[in-house]
C-alpha cells in the first residue's frame, strides 16, 4: 500500500503522475485515473481566464491525506495517489489528478470516484473565477454536495 | 492580536490584520467586531460553513484567544 499526496504550485502533469502510479501498481490489475480541468467558462457562461486557488498552509494539505487515506480504508485498492494544483491555473490546464491502483477495476474505479467527490467538496481550497468581466470567489453546487452524499 | 484570512476574506478584509482586541476577547466577540468593521465581510464571517481556528485547529466562538495565539478565519471551502 502506498499513499502519495501532493499540494502542485507548478503545471501539473497528469502523464508522469500517471506513469509514477504505474510503476509502484506492478502487482495490480487495475489503474484508473481522473485529471480536472480549469473550464473555460463560469456557471453563468462568462469566459474565464484563470482560476486562483487560495490555500491554507497546512489544513489543505492535510485535508488532502485525510481523503486519500479514507479511500485507502475504504476501497481494496493498493495505491492512491493525488496531486492538487494550488495558485493561478490557466483555463484548459489540469488542476487536479487523482488515481488509484487495485487488483481489479471495480475497486479502483470506485476509489477514483470516491476521491473525486471528496475532494470536490471537502479539499481546504477557495477558488476565485477570474475572466474579461471580472472575478468571482466560487463555492460547491448543489450537485456537487449530493454527490459526496452518496457515499454516506 | 494577530488574525490571518483567507479567499473571499483576504479579499474582502486583508490577508493579516493586527487587532487590538481587550484580555479575554473570545473568537465570538473577536467575529463581531470584525464584522461591525467590516460589513463586506459579514455574511461570510457569520456563514455557517465558516470555520474559526487556532493553531490549525477548529474553535468554537466561545474560545479565549490567547495573548500570543493567532486566530485564522477560514470563509466556506470551495473545494478542489
Amino acid at each position: 500500500m502506498s499513499i502519495v499526496v501532493r499540494l502542485e504550485e507548478q503545471p501539473l502533469e497528469p502523464g508522469r503522475e500517471l506513469d509514477e502510479i504505474l510503476r509502484r501498481a506492478t502487482d495490480d490489475g487495475a489503474v484508473v485515473s481522473f485529471v480536472g480541468v480549469a473550464r473555460p467558462r463560469s456557471r453563468s457562461g462568462d469566459a474565464l481566464q484563470e482560476l486562483v486557488l487560495d490555500h491554507h498552509p497546512t489544513l489543505t494539505l492535510q485535508s488532502l491525506e485525510d481523503i486519500a487515506v479514507s479511500a485507502a480504508e475504504r476501497f481494496d485498492v493498493s495505491h492512491i495517489q493525488v496531486v492538487h494544483r494550488c495558485g493561478a491555473v490557466r483555463t484548459g490546464e489540469p488542476i487536479v489528478f487523482a488515481s488509484a491502483a487495485s487488483p481489479h477495476r471495480r475497486a479502483a474505479f470506485e476509489a477514483a470516484d470516491y476521491l473525486m467527490d471528496r475532494l470536490k467538496t471537502e479539499a481546504v481550497f477557495w477558488k476565485k473565477e477570474v475572466g474579461p468581466a471580472g472575478s468571482e470567489w466560487i463555492e460547491p453546487t448543489a450537485a456537487d454536495y449530493a454527490e459526496r452524499e452518496r457515499w454516506g | 492580536m494577530r488574525v490571518l484570512f483567507y479567499g473571499r476574506l483576504a479579499e474582502a478584509i486583508a490577508p493579516e490584520l493586527e487587532v487590538d482586541a481587550p484580555p479575554g476577547c473570545s473568537v465570538g466577540q473577536l467575529r463581531d467586531r470584525l464584522a461591525a468593521a467590516h460589513p463586506s465581510a459579514e455574511q461570510t464571517l457569520r456563514s455557517r460553513r465558516a470555520r474559526a481556528c487556532v493553531g490549525a485547529v477548529m474553535v468554537h466562538d466561545d474560545h479565549v484567544v490567547g495573548p500570543t495565539e493567532t486566530v485564522e478565519f477560514l470563509p466556506p471551502v470551495s473545494g478542489g
